[in-house]
């Protein structure tokens, strides 16, 4: 019996953008643009149509057989062998495709997502020079990707894996006159080579341990092997995927080469760098759920690194003050999240956050496109604001995306964090406290982005302003799509759906967890977050509404926005004249201290406090982990010292070396012989 | 210490010397004449070992066709007295220590080595007793022929390398 | 006289080298014949003959076993060295042609003496024997030491023959004196005969000795350090075809021989050698990795890259398994391949008289000659081992081999090694695609007519080399399965 013909042919899905691909490379240069649009947004079309019948046919089917593999063609075997843990391994990998609910979602995310930004693409780099080099890098980017989600075992996933590392490389160096970009890839490409070698470590663990490394076999295997939970070969294994996963979705210790990437064009931070290839490390996670349940201590290492890059980054987010880097910092935090959700056994809930991430944190990118592509180029906030009347679209899907990602109920980002963070709590009080305070800092840059940019009074320069103008509709129109889906992604999640979908793929560990929580506790939880969201909205408000509006630049500002300013101010002057006896002699820079001492809520208190701390952990950013970079180069110049002082050129020297290797040579066989 | 043991020592030390004044010498010719010394005294060690064909071919080829193309070459070129570097101090001071330890430690190894093994493994099929011209020759081109048909062309090569380097540019 | 039914078995055996060395011969006495506009043709002939060699393995495939009484042994694991060895002559004399036009070098003596040291592996693959093996080697030895002289006006040229000559004598003079020695401990000179006085003997101190003496001429002719030394200068001087074929073919031939002598003939003293292997592959990669990573000229930063990758084989030479050998097979034929393709791009980027080797003459090449520099990325990728590339398979099977012998802190190495070789790589990726060219700076700077310097157009045999080891490659990488099976077949076949 055939399988439905979407099924069938599901290896077409990554072949259409191969085959774009691979006319721009040998055609793309004698293209007219409009072809290349065509063929190149053409073929993620197809892909998605692809993609989506074979999801409608798959749903059709009953729950609990919701799997089909497609094997094309065999790629490796290595004939039988006794693995470490007794077991007869035939080990193989395939060309195979494996579809089931998780890479349904995984695939949907892509395609669907890859088409909007590559729609968006066409009007953002309509000016741009290397248009086809552009959309063929693009489209070898989606066909690596959906590799990796529709590998049916761990070494073509790899394969996708390293692909889309190449085409992240290509595509953040993309502007290559600048040397910063062209640096910023080499440090991409390298950072997650680090992570790479310890993933192909693990592949090779698990293939020796488990004799497969078909996604669909690991399980039966893990059986018949009779694992103890927690047996070290697993932890071992599970270890080195996850260090794998840290390179690839930028975590702690290795998240450096995120914020550099945004060195590329914008709808590619939107689209490798936000929506998909950056969640790769967490998909890799989720399918190999099994392992990771197998190896608690794993798990506590993820969970915590989750939490602590999500803390951390967010910290950073704080002060930057280029609007990408920015949401650099967000997805970082974001991601954290992702793997905290993974790290406390809530994997759906993780795949759940990389969908509705993927909407807004996208639309987020996409809308900074938008406004730097108005502003001529210009990426730093402080010489932005007041934007929301000139890009009225942008302002208004912004918006929606900063509401979604600040996790305000009923939009996407509302759900999946609340998933999160309450099965969190769960687990554990302190990391739910860690993501419960990364709620609200989220919620506080976010709109500091937001204030800074749209509100506030004009700092454009008069040149830019001259130019300001709103994006052409092949960038607004994906723009309202992806808000819509910010609003609307969330609402699957209602009632356990999108985690009773998922079942099958990460089923018996999700049912642990479920129940243990009273409902009360569910809502004061979902309460608090929402609390946590809106405080930190409140200071930013405080922060970069009130505290900008200074005497002399109010009357820049007009209308409406001019009396909320000025009744802001007025209300900084009721703090001063309370307070005048005391803070007279305090310097500007302490005033917001100190009204935050005297103010009853205390945000400015914290504002300043977590400013602090964002400036120290910027520090150490730069100090710590970019001079251990240069100690690694340096230690590199060192360690090669030795291998150039006797490569003098002089045939004496080279006929010494080979003498003394030989004595060593003699020196060995001799003392074995002896012993 | 029996005759041919004594001769063995004797010639072995021609051949030793030959060789180092081979390398020590700066005018080319005396290099050429130390070449030939050594090749005579590998002869007669040959003969000692009960090989006289070899010992035979080893003077006609070497000592009598090769050499003697040596010597002329060099008087035709009228080669001066070799240069002298004065490169690598490391390889001066550290490479001739070395180089007399690697041998002395070799010499060492191979003594207990072949002491180690008993007579009758000591001599290879081949070796057993004196070789005649007879016995070489029915290995040489019967089991050992395709050996030999190889030297052919190795020899072809040298040649092709010989005309390859020395012609002159046309 | 008739010709004997088992004299021309013998015959078809050697088949490869019986044409080889035919065509070299017919070579050198048309080339007198040949007007000096018309010698590329004999490029053409010396081509035709590898083809034909490579037919005539069809013909040894049907008479496996012993020829010569067991000198010659045919079997799938000659054959496959065989394959290996004459597709990569082929290719590189095809990548020779245009070359020696370009540098006025066009002569038959060259395609004769690059069949010969064809010849000379071909003996060694298939040796059964050691007198045998040591005759093949010199044949390829001597040969490659006159074609790395072949540019006798560049004194980089002159510099590296002698260099490779004299140190290669050393090494040689070891491995025959290792021979002598194993003959003396085991009264054969045979493999299987070695095999089986050892398996009675046990390892005696002059067997043990003759194996570390062969290890050293071995060891030179596949690179390991610590005989690695010579390699980089050898390389960087010897005309680039020359150097292709340095890189490929003559270490794929040494490594069939020292296969065959560890494994075969040493097989019952492994755990003798086993150490030494591991501390030479440590030594060779972190040699080669460390040495490649301040490298500015690209001729040689490839040279130390070679030598890493004979580090990466070592790992799999260690793991003693048949996967193991198999492995080691694997790994020759994606390296010989990814190592011709890219020395063919460097043989093109240099230009008349190899002027053009140092990293910023690759700047732009993107611009310039994309599918070039295409060519040279998938190369390069394939030599950083990234996934769907010949070079990703090769790291895979080996590793694979090591873990499962249980060699594992060997395998993390290589597996940090291998980060280390990014960097490298990388950097000429990054050259190439994200710099621009910077303005002429070579000799003729000074003409002003030249302010950006331009690669030749591409010659129709450069893109044929090019064409097939991109494809090499890549076949290697998506379907690795039937050149594995055949590996593991072959290396079955040694036991």
């Amino acid at each position: 019996m055939s399988a439905p013909y979407f099924l069938e042919h599901i290896w077409l899905i990554p072949l259409f953008p191969l085959a774009g691909a691979a006319l721009m490379l040998f055609f793309g240069r004698r293209l007219p643009k409009p072809a290349i649009s065509t063929i190149c947004v053409g073929s993620v079309l197809v892909s998605f149509i692809y993609a989506l019948g074979a999801a409608v046919t798959l749903c059709s089917w009953p729950a609990e057989s919701r799997s089909f593999e497609k094997i094309l063609f065999q790629w490796i075997s290595a004939g039988a062998y006794h693995t470490s843990a007794g077991l007869l391994g035939h080990f193989t990998a395939d060309w195979g495709f494996l579809l089931d609910p998780l890479s349904v979602v995984m695939v949907l995310i892509v395609t669907g997502v890859g088409l909007l930004i590559h729609i968006y693409s066409v009007g953002y780099m309509a000016h741009e020079g290397g248009y086809y080099r552009f959309f063929g890098y693009m489209n070898l980017f989606m066909f690596s990707m959906l590799m990796l989600v529709l590998a049916n075992n761990l070494l073509l996933l790899f394969v996708g894996w390293e692909g889309v590392g190449t085409c992240s490389y290509l595509l953040i160096g993309f502007y290559f006159h600048r040397k910063s970009a062209s640096d910023a890839g080499k440090k991409a490409f390298i950072v997650n080579r680090i992570g790479d070698a310890g993933f192909l470590l693990g592949i090779f663990l698990i293939s020796a341990t488990l004799g497969t490394i078909r996604f669909t076999e690991i399980p039966a295997a893990l059986l018949a092997g009779h694992f103890a939970i927690g047996a070290g070969v697993l932890t071992a294994a599970t270890l080195l995927l996850f260090v794998g996963a840290t390179g690839k979705s930028a975590q702690i210790p290795l998240y450096v080469w995120l914020p550099d990437a945004m060195e590329g064009p914008t709808p590619v931070s939107a689209l490798i760098h936000a929506a998909t290839m950056v969640t790769a490390g967490v998909y890799m996670v989720v399918r190999n759920n099994g392992l990771f349940r197998m190896a608690p201590f794993t798990m506590e290492v993820v969970a915590v690194i989750g939490a602590a890059t999500a803390l951390y980054a967010a910290t950073m987010g704080l002060v930057q003050n280029d609007i990408k880097k920015v949401l650099a910092y967000s997805t970082i935090s974001q991601l954290g999240y992702m793997f905290l959700a993974c790290g406390v056994g809530a994997f759906a809930a993780g795949i759940f956050h990389v969908m509705t991430h993927a909407f807004f944190k996208a639309l987020l990118f996409l809308g900074a496109g938008s406004v730097i592509h108005a502003m001529s180029g210009e990426q730093d906030m402080r010489k932005m604001g007041a934007l929301f009347r000139k890009i009225p679209v942008t302002y208004r899907t912004m918006l929606v995306a900063t509401l979604a990602i600040a996790g305000m109920p009923p939009l996407a980002g509302f759900f999946s964090k609340d998933e999160i963070l309450g099965r969190t709590f769960g687990v554990n009080h302190l990391l739910w406290f860690v993501g419960w305070i990364t709620a609200g800092l989220t919620a506080f840059y976010m709109f500091r982005l937001l204030f800074l940019t749209f509100h506030g009074h004009s700092r454009v320069s008069h040149e830019a302003e001259h130019h300001l103008h709103e994006s052409p509709s092949t960038m607004t129109v994906p723009l309202m799509i992806l808000a819509l889906l910010s609003i609307v992604g969330g609402w699957v999640g209602i009632g356990g759906r999108f985690e009773k979908f998922l079942d099958p793929v990460v089923g018996r560990g999700a049912a642990v967890t479920e129940g243990a929580m009273a409902p009360t506790t569910e809502y004061t939880l979902m309460l608090a977050s929402v609390i946590v969201g809106l405080a930190g909205i409140a200071v930013a408000w405080q922060m970069y509404i009130r505290n900008t509006a200074l005497p002399g630049r109010i009357a820049a500002s007009c209308g409406a926005l001019y009396r909320l300013v000025y009744n802001k101010y007025y209300v900084d002057e009721i703090y001063d004249a309370v307070f005048v006896n005391r803070t007279k002699d305090l310097a500007n820079t302490l005033w917001a201290f100190d009204a935050g001492v005297i103010d009853g809520a205390g945000v400015n208190g914290v504002g300043f406090l977590t400013r602090l701390i964002a400036r120290i952990s910027m520090w150490g950013d730069t100090w710590i982990v970019d001079g251990s970079v240069r100690v690694s180069s340096r230690l590199v110049w060192v360690l090669s010292f030795p291998v150039r002082l006797l490569q003098t050129g002089l045939l004496q020297s080279y006929l010494l070396v080979m003498v003394v290797g030989i004595l060593g040579l003699f020196g060995y066989y001799i003392f074995l012989f002896r012993h | 210490m029996t005759l041919p043991i004594l001769l063995f020592f004797v010639f072995a030390g021609i051949a030793v010397g030959g060789a180092l004044s081979l390398i020590f010498a700066r005018e080319p010719i005396h290099s050429a004449l130390a070449l030939i010394l050594v090749m005579v005294a590998l002869a007669v060690l040959y003969l000692l070992m009960g090989a006289g064909f070899i010992s035979a071919v080893q003077i006609i080829v070497y000592a009598g066709a090769i050499m003697v193309l040596f010597v002329f070459v060099i008087m035709l070129l009228n080669a001066g007295v070799e240069n002298r570097t004065q490169h690598s101090i490391m390889a001066r001071w550290l490479g001739i220590p070395l180089a007399v330890f690697l041998i002395g430690d070799l010499a060492y190894w191979m003594a207990r080595g072949a002491h180690a093994l008993p007579l009758a493994e000591r001599s290879g099929s081949l070796a057993a007793g004196p070789v005649s011209t007879q016995d070489l020759s029915l290995h040489l081109f019967q089991s050992y022929l395709f050996p030999f048909e190889i030297t052919s062309i190795l020899i072809l090569i040298a040649v092709l390398g010989a005309v390859v380097l020395a012609r002159r540019e046309p | 006289m008739p010709l004997r039914a088992d004299m021309m078995a013998d015959l078809c055996r050697i088949a490869p080298e019986l044409i080889l060395c035919v065509f070299g011969i017919l070579l050198v006495a048309l080339e007198p014949f040949v007007p000096s506009s018309s010698k590329r043709a004999l490029g053409w002939l010396a081509f035709s003959g590898s083809l034909v060699a490579i037919a005539s393995l069809w013909i040894v495939a049907r008479h496996p076993g012993p020829a010569y009484g067991g000198l010659i042994q045919v079997d799938n694991f000659s054959l496959f060295f065989h394959g290996i060895i004459l597709g990569s002559v082929a290719v590189v004399i095809l990548g020779s042609i245009n070359y020696l036009c370009e540098e006025r070098l066009q002569r038959g003596e060259y395609y004769a003496l690059v069949l010969f040291a064809a010849a000379g592996m071909g003996v060694l693959a298939g040796a059964g024997e050691l007198i045998t093996s040591f005759l093949g080697l010199e044949m390829s030895s001597i040969s490659t030491y006159i074609l790395a002289a072949f540019r006798r006006d560049a004194r980089k040229s002159n510099e590296s023959a002698l260099k490779y000559f004299i140190l290669g004598s050393f090494a040689t003079a070891f491995f025959l004196y290792g021979i002598a020695m194993t003959y003396g401990a085991t009264g054969t000179t045979r493999f299987t005969g070695i095999a089986q006085a050892l398996s009675i003997s046990g390892p005696t101190l002059l067997a043990v000795l003759g194996l570390g003496m062969m290890l050293v001429g071995l060891g030179f002719k596949v690179v390991i350090a610590p005989f690695q030394i010579y390699a980089p200068d050898v390389y960087e001087g010897a005309p680039t075809p020359v150097t292709a074929l340095l890189a490929s073919a003559p270490k794929v031939a040494a490594f069939a021989l020292m296969l065959r002598i560890f494994y075969v003939a040493f097989g019952p003293v492994q755990h003798i050698w086993f150490w030494a292997i591991w501390i030479s592959a440590v030594l060779t990669m972190c040699a080669g990795n460390f040495a490649a990573l301040l490298q500015t000229n690209v001729k040689r930063m490839l040279a130390y890259s070679s030598i890493a990758h004979a580090g990466y084989i070592l790992v799999a030479f260690a793991a003693s398994t048949e996967l193991g050998i198999a492995a080691v097979l694997f790994y020759l034929a994606a390296y010989a391949l990814m190592k011709i393709g890219a020395f063919t791009v460097i043989t093109h980027v240099g230009g008349r008289g190899e002027r053009h080797l140092e990293l910023s003459d690759y700047a732009g090449l993107a611009k310039k000659q994309p599918a070039i520099a295409a060519c040279f990325t998938l190369f390069l990728l394939s030599l950083l081992g990234l996934p769907a590339t010949g070079g990703f398979m090769g790291k895979f099977y080996a590793f694979q081999a090591g873990l499962d012998s249980r060699i594992i802190w060997l395998v993390v190495i290589a597996a940090l090694n291998s980060i280390v070789g990014a960097y490298y790589y990388l950097r000429v990726i990054l050259t190439m695609y994200f710099r621009e060219p910077a303005g002429e700076s070579g000799p003729d700077a000074g003409l002003g007519s030249e302010i950006e310097w331009m690669p030749q157009p591409v010659a129709a045999s450069i893109w044929v080399v090019l064409i097939i080891a991109a494809l090499g490659t890549l076949y290697l990488g998506i379907f690795p399965s039937r050149v594995m099976e055949f590996a593991l077949r072959s290396a079955a076949s040694l036991r």
